[in-house]
């Protein structure tokens, strides 16, 4: 089969499902599907690794990833385009351009949504807003991507407060999709003069009532977590792994910070249904992809893989 | 680009099969479909026309003079000093205290990632690229005073003493009885349970080459500053205040020549 047959079966197989229950309601409105691409920790590498970079050699480059992310947006239909954080900081790209040129090309791709990994505060607030600014007065039909977090304290960094917001819903043909993102704690990672006048809270106690909030009021099908927190970090009280147990009602984290490779992602259970976590190595070398199909508010399947991105 | 073929990158993507296989009677639940996704991936065209111009502007700084070195900087030839790897471990251990703001006690690189010496006169970017082409990353962990000592002891019995920062190496005796000395770098003994930080690449920690007590380390610090970075940003901050770049002094690793010899050629205990 090929992927617009299967995609296509896809699609009717929803609304077989919806009508074989026999809703009152139009089929398009109870059931729909989502695929979810990302990258995370792309670390400023606008350029494929060049030879001398063992199994990452000629890999990434975001001018390819543009290409494979156009081509899967045309076959998948309703898609978002998310990343994990750690924009900043790897390339010469970045000690020049300051994470400004990152941004506008991310923006130029069609991303939807990001959050900050520890390294985007590595030229300090102010810079990470200069950067922000640059992309949003980029003239381009794509819109300025969300910049997403729910567990910084943004009160003392107002440049910083005002473009950040703890959650997106967007709405999709028959489903309806929250995200929202965590980050790791400075302490360690980023000088304190480097996040001045922010603070860090505990990640799965910010996540619990945004979480209620996208289910309960904002009706969404599907949530999704942008993770800064690293896969399995095991001198740490917060990751990928553990937090399911922790927040319940969390479908798919996009994990980041750890540069872990995974080729599908971990399925976990979880008090409320299953949570994917999923996290594609380092440098853009690879995309993510999850994809979840969804009836009332009840995600009736969800898979996932890693595809590398190769010339 | 090298044009690969379509079929290079099959993905293998479980078709939704507890949802179809409830749904559709053509679909067997858990079968999997071969899905081509990947193969050949142009740039997308806007994008590349975008980034040229940047791109070019980074090669085009390679030319651009960063700092005299009148002697140069030397990894050292047979029997002498790796001058230029204990200026780039200097650098290494300076640069995760900038960063991390607290004392980082000891740093170690491997020689065999340091690509070309620095020839006497004007460097330019490039020759610092030259010396450090890859990606690698300067990474801070926790080790235990007795685990430094072991991480100078591996690299001494493997690859006869590897670039360091932060301590003075005494070998002495025969080669028959040898004996290992370590000291932090103002001669003060090691305490063995002392928990310090310590400043290596990716490389070393992930277990590349030869250091294997370095993936020991504890409470992995990703600095996201490559090694290249760090040198590059030396170079710029010696020019602008003024300065030469000169080698650092000889006599951190202090071993006499038949023990080198046997430490060569793999014939000494320690």
């Amino acid at each position: 089969m090929d992927r617009r047959a299967f995609l296509a079966t896809l699609g009717a197989a929803t609304t077989a499902g919806t009508l074989l229950k026999g809703a009152a309601a139009p089929a398009e409105a109870a059931s729909g599907r989502i695929t979810l691409l990302h990258t995370n920790d792309t670390h400023s590498h606008i350029e494929p690794f060049g030879p001398g970079n063992g199994a990452l050699s000629g890999k990434g480059g975001i001018a390819r990833r543009a290409t494979l992310v156009k081509r899967l947006r045309a076959e998948a239909g309703a898609s978002l385009l998310l990343d994990a954080g750690d924009t900043f900081q790897g390339t010469p790209f970045f000690n020049r351009y300051k994470g400004r040129l990152d941004y506008r090309l991310m923006r130029m791709v069609g991303y939807d949504a990001t959050t900050l990994g520890n390294h985007d505060f590595d030229n300090g607030v102010e810079m990470l807003v200069e950067a922000m600014e640059s992309m949003e007065r980029l003239q381009h039909r794509n819109p300025p991507f969300a910049f997403l977090n729910c567990n910084f304290d943004f009160k003392g960094a107002p440049s910083l407060e005002k473009r950040m917001r703890p959650f997106m819903v967007r709405d999709f043909p028959g489903i309806r999709v929250g995200v929202t993102a965590v980050g790791v704690a400075f302490a360690g990672l980023v000088a304190p003069k480097n996040h001045e006048g922010i603070g860090w809270r505990d990640p799965y106690e910010s996540l619990n009532p945004v979480v209620k909030h996208l289910r309960e009021t904002e009706k969404v099908d599907l949530v999704v977590v942008l993770s800064h927190l690293g896969y399995q970090m095991l001198d740490s009280d917060f990751d990928d792994l553990r937090l399911p147990a922790h927040v319940p009602g969390v479908d798919a984290v996009i994990g980041g910070h750890s540069h872990t490779f995974l080729d599908t992602p971990t399925r976990l259970p979880q008090a409320l249904g299953e949570t994917l976590v999923f996290q594609v190595g380092f440098g853009g070398v690879n995309l993510g992809r999850m994809d979840f199909a969804v009836h009332r508010g009840e995600v009736r399947a969800a898979t996932g893989a890693s595809m590398a991105v190769e010339g | 680009m090298k044009p690969q073929p379509w079929t290079r990158s099959l993905l293998l993507i479980p078709v939704l099969a507890a949802f179809l296989g409830a749904q559709s009677p053509t679909v067997k639940p858990g079968r999997t479909e071969s899905i081509p996704v990947t193969g050949e991936i142009p740039d997308d065209p806007a994008l590349a026309a975008y980034i040229a111009p940047y791109a070019a502007e980074i090669k085009a700084s390679f030319g651009q003079p960063l700092v005299k070195a009148p002697q140069g900087l030397f990894r050292g030839r047979r029997g002498e000093e790796n001058l230029l790897g204990y200026w780039v471990a200097d650098v290494m251990r300076e640069s995760a205290q900038g960063v991390l703001g607290v004392p980082v006690r000891f740093a170690i690189t491997n020689s065999g990632g340091l690509r070309a010496n620095l020839r006497p006169g004007q460097l330019k970017v490039e020759d610092i690229y030259e010396l450090m082409p890859f990606e690698n990353e300067l990474v801070v962990v926790e080790l235990t005073g007795a685990q430094v000592i072991q991480v100078v002891r591996e690299g001494l019995l493997r690859r006869g003493g590897e670039p360091c920062s932060g301590v003075l190496v005494k070998v002495q005796g025969t080669p028959a009885q040898a004996t290992l000395s370590v000291t932090w770098a103002d001669g003060r003994p090691i305490d063995p349970a002392e928990v310090v930080k310590v400043a290596t690449t990716d490389y070393l920690y992930g277990g590349g080459d030869s250091i294997p007590t370095l993936k020991k380390g504890r409470k992995l610090i990703t600095t996201g500053l490559t090694l290249r970075q760090i040198l590059l940003d030396r170079c710029a901050a010696l020019a602008k205040a003024g300065q030469d770049l000169l080698p650092p002094a000889p006599g951190r690793y202090q071993v006499p020549p038949e023990l080198r010899e046997a430490l060569r050629e793999k014939k000494l205990s320690l």
